[in-house]
């Protein structure tokens, strides 16, 4: 059995939670993100023949006044940037965030998530703003977490990205071992 | 060294012969291999590389042979390794502290133990001393294991019981592996699991700051949750009741145990915990303590046990205090009893000594004693007579007084007549007063009686007119005295006939006493005063 962490993060109230609540298991109340500053989930994703467990470590949204710490990015083998399309500062600090989880943790695959689809036409968010991050390899996936579109398609895209590298390394590791 | 000769050389040279190239050919001839030999050490020597080479190759012989000689060396080194460690822990304290931790919690574990055991030995000759079925076996266990008594006795004693044990990740929080008991309720341990860590971090980034200490201990009502840190993974216990120390040793070990184990995965951990299967085992060796029933069923029975020694006592109590409220009673009741004076009750290992002064007209203390309760044959009673100035008896004397000369009144008549004469009329005067006088006294002792009026007849004659004369003598009397206003109710006639000669076999003149009427008082539910 395979487990994976990632990590939700982005800034707040770009609809982290909301985005996953209708496709995780969870015990825990939304409280424990306002106090203790993270919530956990958990998904089941089939990969590659295989049955992954990701562990969903729903941060705290990013303002003013919270930042991500990095032990909470401690350990995760991916992570989710969410950004709010009708607000392009959300874009800014997603931009940000990926920078400092890169350096807290090294570059692991991750997928950077444009949310509120369903209101497409109010978009702040514009293809133009986008186009450097495509340039850069980030992989774009555009959900809504009121219809739900594009939300397992995250799931999936991430999880393979991360057992791509699980094995890349597996062999990798067997080989010296070998 | 070596440009001593070099600077020579050209004088020496030309002062020879003037061939220098021929004498620098000679001496080639002459000493060439060596001075290539020399040429090749001088530069040995002077090459740091080369050196060194040479230094690396001999230094562990070096130490070894000097360490067999004197300890010069050890002196040496000191502060160099004082100073490297000193180093290394400035730069990074993990470092030394994960090297550590394998050995650390022995060390550790080592000299506490060691400090005490001189208590633990003293508890155990506490205990010792006290026998008991139990303790007896705790010390058959304490041989078969080879634990110590005092040892047996606390796990015996505490009750406590390991419910689950989560082996964590402690990078990612994930779950490595987890153990349960069969009956427990698990909630998503690997949610659990991650929560647990999350509050981790939550914990030391909010009070304790980086790198400060760890959460060890959370408690929740009847809840523990202990938790045991390790460089690479988290063992963290949820224990019931109150666990004893001995159980953190355990959690030490067991987590000291995995880390030895499982060294390679944790360290490569990429979310795979099918390995860690193989810990199940030594998780499983942590779910410790007393099933709750056990201890359920004991203490219901030790709850039982008490409730009936509870019971035995207060009924004990119950019939101390019932019998000294009783005896308390009964000398209230002797006190306040008319006609007698109670001049002192002893009281002795259970028998009892009552002395004082009684009317022979008072309530019978035997009677009183006996309705009390307390047992009659305990009770040994000495009763001095006396006459009681109490109105009551003086009124129950009165009474009598009145009543026995009523009933010593005697009204005569001639033979073969139920005719009261004039003399025996006046007599009846006197048999009124007596007669309204009891009613008076009667009234005042709460006494009520009827009055016999009793017809008598002398021997001679045939019975039945000794009957019907006997019955109309009586009459002739009750119609003279309820002419004198006496109620008819309080009277009754008895016909005696000759049954109750006033002596038998007496003298012929001494028959004329038995033509009578006589009287008697019948005092009506005498013995219910």
């Amino acid at each position: 059995m395979i487990q994976k962490k990632i990590c939700m993060v982005g800034a707040f109230g770009v609809g982290k939670t909301s985005l996953v609540a209708r496709y995780v298991l969870s015990i825990f109340s939304d409280k424990y993100q306002t106090t203790v500053g993270v919530k956990i989930d958990k998904k089941v994703v089939q990969s590659r023949g295989a049955e992954v467990t990701l562990m969903l470590w729903d941060l705290a949204g990013e303002d003013a006044l919270t930042t991500v710490k990095p032990a909470q990015l401690q350990g995760a083998s991916g992570y989710i940037l969410v950004v709010d399309g009708l607000r392009r500062q959300t874009l800014d600090v997603a931009i940000d965030l990926q920078r400092r989880v890169t350096e807290a943790i090294g570059a692991v695959p991750f997928v950077c998530v444009l949310n509120k689809t369903d209101v497409r036409e109010a978009w702040e968010v514009q293809p133009a703003d986008l186009e450097p991050l495509a340039a850069q390899r980030w992989t774009l996936i555009e959900t809504s977490a009121k219809t739900g579109a594009g939300v397992e398609e995250l799931f999936q895209t991430l999880t393979d990205a991360m057992m791509q590298e699980h094995n890349v390394t597996d062999s990798t590791t067997g080989a010296v071992a070998g | 060294m070596s440009t001593g000769p070099s600077a020579r050389e050209p004088s020496s040279e030309q002062g020879a012969n003037g061939d220098p190239a021929g004498y620098a050919r000679l001496r080639e001839l002459l000493v060439g291999p060596e001075q290539a030999r020399l040429e090749a050490l001088q530069r040995r020597l002077d090459d740091r590389q080369l050196r060194t080479e040479d230094l690396s190759q001999v230094i562990a012989e070096a130490i070894a042979l000097r360490l067999r000689r004197d300890h010069a060396l050890q002196l040496a080194l000191n502060p160099l390794v004082e100073d490297a460690v000193r180093i290394s822990v400035a730069r990074d304290p993990s470092i030394l502290a994960n090297t550590l931790f394998p050995i650390i919690g022995a060390a550790v574990r080592k000299s506490v133990a060691h400090a005490l055991r001189g208590l633990v030995e003293s508890i155990n000759q506490t205990l010792e001393r006290s026998f008991s079925l139990e303790s007896l076996k705790w010390r058959v266990e304490a041989l078969r294991t080879g634990k110590s008594f005092g040892a047996i006795v606390l796990t015996h004693s505490l009750r406590y019981r390991v419910e689950q044990v989560f082996l964590i990740h402690r990078e990612t929080g994930l779950l490595l592996q987890h153990a349960a008991r069969a009956d427990q309720i698990v909630q998503d341990s690997d949610l659990v699991s991650g929560m647990l860590t999350a509050i981790q971090d939550f914990v030391r980034d909010s009070f304790t700051g980086a790198g400060g200490q760890e959460v060890e201990t959370i408690e929740l009502g009847e809840f523990n949750l202990w938790v045991q840190h390790g460089p690479a993974a988290t063992l963290a216990a949820v224990v019931s009741g109150t666990p004893p120390p001995e159980l953190r040793t355990l959690l030490e070990r067991t987590l000291e145990q995995i880390h030895s184990d499982f060294a390679a995965a944790l360290s490569t951990f990429k979310g795979d915990t099918s390995v860690f299967a193989e810990a199940q085992p030594l998780l499983q060796g942590c779910l410790l303590g007393r099933g709750a029933q056990t201890a359920k069923r004991s203490r219901s029975f030790f709850i039982a046990a008490a409730v009936v020694v509870i019971a035995l006592i207060a009924a004990g109590l119950f019939l101390v205090v019932r019998h000294q409220s009783r005896w308390d009673k009964l000398l209230l009741r002797l006190r306040s009893e008319p006609g007698i004076v109670l001049t002192s009750a002893e009281e002795s290992w259970g028998s009892y000594r009552l002395t004082g002064l009684r009317d022979p007209l008072s309530a019978d203390p035997e009677a009183l004693i006996r309705a009390s309760g307390v047992n009659p044959a305990r009770v040994t009673a000495h009763w001095e007579p006396y006459v009681s100035l109490h109105a009551k008896f003086r009124a129950e004397r009165q009474f009598r007084s009145e009543r026995e000369a009523l009933e010593q009144q005697v009204l005569r008549f001639p033979l073969n007549s139920a005719q009261l004469g004039n003399e025996q009329l006046i007599r009846l005067d006197d048999v009124e007063a007596h007669l309204v006088n009891l009613q008076e006294h009667a009234a005042s002792t709460g006494q009520s009686f009827l009055l016999e009026v009793r017809g008598h007849t002398d021997p001679s004659g045939n019975e039945d007119k000794n009957a019907s004369l006997s019955q109309a003598r009586a009459d002739a009397v009750v119609k003279a005295l309820i002419d004198r206003g006496i109620s008819r109710e309080m009277l009754r006639i008895v016909a005696m006939g000759s049954r109750e000669p006033v002596r038998r076999n007496a003298a012929a003149y001494l028959t004329d006493l038995n033509r009578r009427v006589s009287f008697r008082v019948i005092v009506e539910a005498e013995g219910a005063r």
